[in-house]
Formats: structure tokens, C-alpha cells, sequence
């Protein structure tokens, strides 16, 4: 059960036409395709995502769930909405519990021995198949998945204490002296016949926020379930914010980087359009980036990513930046430290984003999805373009 | 939509001027344009005119296109009904030794699968042809001209071989007057063999052939009916290519580095689809050059690449040079190699500090899976 209804507030002006788990990322994907293809890679053939904010793009996107090889007969994806019930008041998703529970009768119908939640807006590579076997191992209601973070960053995270057999005593949500430094992912195996016992009972509770982490999982430790950690080791990242989007996307450029793309053991896989290969003109520079299909590339372009059909004209340069899919760099134009969102024209010799300045106010600078920055107009760092930004006349 | 027009495509040829490119597949599967099939395009073509039903005529080698085309969903021709078939020669005895002389002898080798075409029109073309036709046009065309046959014709290629192709010459209203196969010098328009015909006069058509023994379309339908049918042309004024040769397919895919050829194949109102495999972007290193060049996803570029055209998933190592090359799916060039007018086809392996060196009337061509 994947859930992919949040709004991703913190992503500004590009999730103001999408959901977050729909936001272009690394060139070919969405966000949405890494949690998606570690359950296909994991052997898992039926998958509901759960939508909610904005769906109309991310159900397009997951269509008939071909690309991720879920088209099938028994099982496949699933798009489950939230949705009124006759003499009943339906509702939107009250909290990530209240979600699941308002699909009981989906889980049913499958009647599943094991769930496994995850959510949609993360950025990594995992094997749940490994995460059930430590479930099933230790006989557990529930398993979490962790990762050590720095002692120093723990306060910001859910934090799970667990005695020597790395089994669960205490949830502690953002702790300001924590006793441990194993963050939840939020991810979770649940044996199904629990879990559906305790969302029924939570459901119940008029002070529940129905949520797992605020409530289901403390519920189920009072009540001395048996509940385990699986330490997970390796890249990670929750995309939740400008900063760590565009970081996200520059880690992915680093050969040391722990996703690796390539990898064909674990491929990531995606909905594609027809495009024809990428083209770099005569006086193009193109070094350390991504380059995907559809591009044609007459300028420079240098530790950047650049998503299908973008256009970076002769003597523009792109630096340091994320153009997603059908943006246009104008003849002249500079891009940096920025991230361009679809269809956006850079108009000729205009100025997108700075370089890091060391001051607190510096950031990525952002235009959103379909704008023109006009010729010559300036936009400084960290701004949040949200409409067209008029031409300066040279 | 053009319920009323199925499409056949004849990928039977192993053209063997093709040499190592041909030796494990038909000339409609050699990889073009870096990412494609040649028989993508008349695959494309037909779907992006709303034809649901479409043949593929093969004979021997195929297993490369059937691994490619599989069940047609790529091109949504995996259909309930209609889609997809190939077809290969089911009813057809090797009676003249070991493959079709021409189309009518293919034809003649599917004939109960044309007997149960649904639509009453049928379009038949070539799967070694690039290029993006509108057939929904051509169609058109055909039924308000009122012709019996409509041959698409483009302009003359100098560079081809003019025994390689069959010219027309049309009069005033594009009718079609004369027709002449494989002559030492090109005249008119070059047929890219690609006609629209109804079902029944296609099949009158196989059976007339097949009695008098004529396996050619050209020499048993167009040239003995010019004054008995009305055959009208398509002048078709875009790009087009018919894969015939090895320096044919080197200049024709270094023709895709001409801004004008990649518009008017990728047409963006009638898009060429392929296989879909998950590669990621292409991936260019801190001191890679790449200049003119026509690069597919999943690449790793480290080293330099000037005037190429490179197929999916290639590897070029640091300090590699490769100019004007077609580099096929996962090439690997290992550090500090050189290539030069080189075809390299699937999976080869050139190791550090090789030099390979063709020429642009004869390009190197190193074979499938072969390690240099």
C-alpha cells in the first residue's frame, strides 16, 4: 500500500499543479517510480496506491501500471482514492492509518498475510523481500524499516529504541534527548489480520489523529505486540523539500552515488513518451549531467539535469541545475543553481539563480511549470517564480 | 481513424550488401537512429494513422524482430482483435530454392491470412524504409482520386543505387506512366514501394502472379496494368530512407545529424515508437566532449564523441575518441581507443588503445558480440 496523497507543501510552486509523488526527478522518473519498483523488484505484483492531493497527473501516470509491469490479470496496480460512502459522510484521508483503513475492503478482497505501507515520496532502493524475511523470522506484528542517522539529526526524526534483538520497547516522535539514533523510514510489514484489528480500533478512537506513527504503532507496543527494527543501510532520501529535491538530483550525478541507475539488477523503471535520442550541436559542452531523450543541446550544460525534450540554446549555459521535462534555455540565457519546471521558456540572456553566496538567504532559485522568464530579466537565488516574469529591454 | 486500411510489411529481406548486419536478423530489425528498429517506422506510420491490423511478412532470421515487436503492446497493437500478427511463410514450400523472390511469392506464402483481412483497403510497404509517412493522407488520397493502386514515390536519392530501386514517371495529374526496376541510371521519382490497393484486387492480384509464376509486385502487378488500372502517385517530399547497404546505412544514419532529417522523421504529431526498456538518462563525465553527435539514453560518456550516431547503454571510456561512428546497443570503447568509421553492432567490445579505422565508402563494421 503505497501512499502518494500528500501534497508536498514544502515543494512550493511544483506541487501546486501535482502531487509530490508525481514530481519529475533524475531525469526519467518521478518520484514515485523508486518506491513502485522496489515492489516490483521485490516480487510484490499488487500494489495500491492510494492518492488524494491533486491526482489527475499521477493516475495518468500510473494508468494500466504497464511500465512497471503491473498490468495483470490477478492483481497489478491499483489507484484507490478517497470516496463518499452511501448514508455515510466519506472524508479525505484523516492520516496515513485512516487511509488503509478506508480500503479494508480492497485488502480484503486479496486477503493479503502480509502489508507492507510505504510511502511516495522517498528516494531510494530497497528490497522489501529482505524486510519480510526478517518479519517472518522473528514472528513480529510489525516490522519497521530504519537507518542510523547522525545523533545530532535524531531529534528531527520518529526514533525507535530497541533492545539487543533490535525488537521495538518505545516509539519516541522527534525526541529532544533521544536514546537512540534508528529513524523510522516509514516504512512498514504488518501481519494483515493485526494491523486490520488495530486500524478498526483506532478508527474508534475520537482522539486518534489515525495516523501510524502518532498512534497505530504506539497502540500496538502498550499492547506488547511483537515488533521489530530492519536496519536498512544505504542511500536514502526524503525529497520533501527545494534544498533536498535538488540535492537529490545532483547526488544522483556522482558515480560514488548510492542510487545508481544503471544498476540493471535493480532497474528503475518509468512511464516513457516517444521521443527520439538527445542531440549535442557543434558548439555544445556537456559535462557531468544527465542527458535523456528528446534534448538538443547547442550550449553548455554542466552538472545539471535535463529531463526529456529540453532545449538549451547556442551560448546559453546551464549550471548546477534540474530543467524538467520541454524546458527551453534561450540563446544567451544562464540557469544556475536552479530547477526549471515543465514547459518553462528561460527567455534570451536572461539570469536564473547564483551561485552560492555563503549567506543565509541564498537558495535554488524556482519557475514553475509553464511560465516565460521574459529576455534579460534577472531572477535572483532562492526565488519561487510562480508567473511570467516581464522582458528587460537591453 | 482508418478502420478501413490494414497494413502488410514485408521484413523478409536479409539484403546481403548489409554484410555482418544481416547475419543474425533481417535487414527491418538492424538498430537505426539510436534508439529504434528500421521497422519501427512502418509500424509507427501505420498506428499514427489509426490502422489496428497490422502483418509483418517474415521468412527466416527473425527471432531478432520477434524478440523486438513482441506482442505489439508497444505500438497498442496488442488488441482483443486485430493487432499484430507475424507472419511467417506458413503455406509456402521453398519451391524456388531458399527465400521469396519478391513480394507476390511472399504474399502468395500468406495468402489465407489476406483472405481473412477485415478492412477492404490494404497498404503494403517495406520494413527496411525510414521515414514518417502520413498514411492517413496517402489514404485519403487513394479514395478521392479513385485509384486502384496509389504508389508513394520520393525524391531520388543520387547517392543510391539505382539498381537497388524501381522509378516512376508520372504525368501532369501524378499518374502513374511508366515504371522501370532496377535500371543502370535513376529516372523520375524512386518508388519507395509502399501501395495502397483493395483486398479484392490484391488478391486477384496474388493468384494472376501466382499462375503465371511472377514473383515481383512491381513486374507482375504496375508494369502490365499501367493502361488497364488507374495507378496514381504520392509524392512524398520528406525524408525517407531504404537500408540496402552498408555504406548506405552509414550515410543514411550520419544523414540524422542534419536538423531538417531529424524533423521530418520525428515528426511531433506522429511519433516513432520502439521497444520500451528502462534505461536511465545518459550520463556525460567531467571531461567528455560530445559534439554532433545523436545520443540514446542509458549511455555513460567519458571519453569524446564527435559526428556519431549512439545506440543505447554504450560505454565510452575516458580518453576514447570516436568520430563518425555508429556505435550499436552496449558498445563498451575501453580507454584511450580510437574509432574511426566504425559500425559496431551489438555488445562489441574494443579494448584499450585499439585503433579501428573504416572509410566513409567503407565502413568497419565489427559484428555482433565480437571483442576487438
Amino acid at each position: 500500500m503505497l501512499l502518494a496523497g500528500g501534497q508536498g507543501s514544502r515543494l512550493k510552486a511544483l506541487t501546486s499543479k501535482v502531487a509530490k509523488p508525481a514530481v519529475p526527478f533524475g531525469g526519467k522518473y518521478r518520484i514515485i517510480d523508486f518506491p513502485l519498483s522496489n515492489c516490483v523488484n521485490s516480487g510484490i505484483d499488487t500494489v495500491g496506491v492510494l492518492t488524494q492531493y491533486r491526482p489527475m497527473e499521477l493516475n495518468a501516470y500510473l494508468g494500466t501500471g504497464q511500465p512497471w509491469d503491473l498490468d495483470r490479470l490477478d492483481g497489478g496496480v491499483h489507484i484507490l482514492p478517497p470516496y463518499l460512502v452511501e448514508h455515510e459522510q466519506g472524508s479525505w484521508y484523516k492520516g496515513t492509518a485512516n487511509a488503509i483503513y478506508q480500503n479494508i475492503s480492497f485488502l480484503d478482497q486479496y486477503d493479503p498475510e502480509y502489508v507492507v505501507v510505504l510511502s511516495g515520496d522517498h528516494i531510494y532502493k530497497m528490497d522489501y523481500s529482505d524486510m519480510l524475511a526478517r518479519h517472518k523470522a522473528v514472528k513480529a506484528a510489525c516490522t519497521i524499516s530504519v537507518m542510523e542517522v547522525p545523533w545530532e539529526e535524531a531529534p528531527r526524526f520518529g526514533i525507535l529504541n530497541v533492545d539487543e534483538d533490535d525488537m521495538i520497547y518505545e516509539f519516541e516522535e522527534k525526541p529532544k534527548k533521544p536514546k537512540s539514533n534508528l529513524a523510522s523510514m516509514g516504512i512498514y510489514i504488518f501481519d494483515w489480520s493485526k494491523l486490520r484489528k488495530y486500524l478498526i480500533e483506532d478508527e474508534a478512537d475520537p482522539n486518534s489523529s489515525n495516523d501510524f506513527g502518532h498512534d497505530v504503532i504506539p497502540t500496538m507496543l502498550a499492547a506488547k505486540e511483537t515488533m521489530a527494527v530492519f536496519r536498512f543501510q544505504g542511500y536514502w532520501k526524503d525529497v520533501g523539500t527545494i534544498e533536498s529535491l535538488w540535492d537529490a538530483n545532483m547526488e544522483l550525478l556522482s558515480p560514488q552515488s548510492a542510487i545508481d541507475p544503471y544498476d540493471q539488477e535493480w532497474p528503475i523503471y518509468a512511464r516513457v513518451e516517444a521521443r527520439p535520442p538527445h542531440f549535442t550541436g557543434e558548439s555544445a559542452v556537456v559535462t557531468h549531467s544527465l542527458l535523456t531523450s528528446g534534448c538538443e543541446v547547442y550550449g553548455t550544460v554542466e552538472n545539471s539535469v535535463l529531463f526529456r525534450s529540453v532545449i538549451v540554446e547556442e551560448g546559453a549555459t546551464v549550471r548546477y541545475s534540474i530543467l524538467m521535462p520541454g524546458a527551453v534555455v534561450k540563446k544567451g540565457a544562464v540557469v544556475e543553481y536552479a530547477i526549471i519546471a515543465e514547459n518553462s521558456v528561460i527567455g534570451e540572456g536572461a539570469h536564473v539563480g547564483s551561485a552560492p553566496t555563503g549567506d543565509e538567504s541564498w537558495g535554488v532559485a524556482v519557475v514553475a511549470q509553464d511560465l516565460k522568464v521574459g529576455a534579460g530579466a534577472q531572477v535572483p537565488a532562492a526565488a519561487m517564480v510562480d508567473k511570467n516574469v516581464k522582458g528587460v529591454k537591453a | 481513424m482508418n478502420n478501413n486500411l490494414h497494413g502488410i510489411i514485408f521484413a523478409y529481406h536479409q539484403n546481403p550488401d548489409l554484410r555482418e548486419l544481416v547475419q543474425i536478423r533481417s535487414t527491418s530489425s538492424i538498430p537505426y537512429a539510436g534508439r529504434y528498429r528500421l521497422v519501427d517506422f512502418s509500424i509507427s506510420n501505420l498506428v499514427n494513422a489509426g490502422v489496428t491490423d497490422v502483418g509483418i511478412v517474415v521468412y527466416n532470421s527473425y527471432q531478432s524482430l520477434l524478440d523486438h515487436v513482441g506482442s505489439g503492446k508497444n505500438w497498442d497493437l496488442s488488441r482483443k482483435h486485430g493487432g499484430l500478427r507475424i507472419l511467417p511463410p506458413f503455406s509456402f514450400s521453398d519451391r524456388f530454392g531458399q527465400r521469396y523472390r519478391g513480394r507476390m511469392d511472399a504474399l502468395a506464402g500468406v495468402r489465407s491470412y489476406l483472405k481473412d483481412i477485415r478492412q477492404d483497403y490494404v497498404l503494403l510497404t517495406s520494413g527496411d524504409l525510414a521515414a514518417n509517412l502520413p498514411i492517413d493522407e496517402i489514404f485519403h488520397k487513394h479514395l478521392k482520386t479513385g485509384a486502384d493502386i496509389t504508389v508513394v514515390c520520393g525524391i531520388p536519392d543520387r547517392r543510391a543505387d539505382p539498381r537497388m530501386n524501381s522509378y516512376i514517371t508520372l504525368d501532369a495529374k501524378d499518374r502513374v506512366i511508366d515504371v522501370v526496376s532496377s535500371p543502370v541510371a535513376a529516372q523520375g521519382e524512386v518508388s519507395l514501394e509502399t501501395y495502397i490497393i483493395s483486398k479484392t484486387l490484391l488478391l486477384d492480384m496474388v493468384d494472376r502472379c501466382a499462375a503465371h509464376d511472377i514473383p515481383s509486385f512491381t513486374q507482375g502487378v504496375l508494369m502490365p496494368n499501367l493502361n488497364r488500372l488507374n495507378v496514381y502517385a504520392y509524392r512524398f517530399g520528406g525524408y525517407a530512407a531504404r537500408v540496402q547497404s552498408v555504406t548506405g546505412y552509414f550515410q543514411q544514419s550520419m544523414d540524422l545529424l542534419d536538423p531538417a532529417v531529424r524533423t521530418s522523421l520525428f515528426h511531433p504529431d506522429r511519433p516513432i515508437r520502439t521497444k520500451d526498456t528502462c534505461n536511465p538518462s545518459t550520463y556525460y563525465g567531467p571531461d567528455s566532449r560530445s559534439v554532433n553527435s545523436f545520443v540514446a539514453d542509458g549511455c555513460i560518456i567519458e571519453g569524446t564523441v564527435i559526428n556519431s550516431i549512439l545506440s543505447r547503454g554504450v560505454r565510452v571510456a575516458k580518453g576514447a575518441v570516436v568520430e563518425n561512428c555508429i556505435l550499436m546497443q552496449k558498445t563498451c570503447v575501453a580507454a584511450g581507443a580510437t574509432l574511426r568509421y566504425v559500425i559496431t553492432d551489438k555488445n562489441v567490445q574494443v579494448g584499450q588503445e585499439r585503433m579501428l579505422m573504416g572509410h566513409t565508402t567503407y565502413p568497419l563494421v565489427i559484428a555482433k558480440d565480437e571483442v576487438v
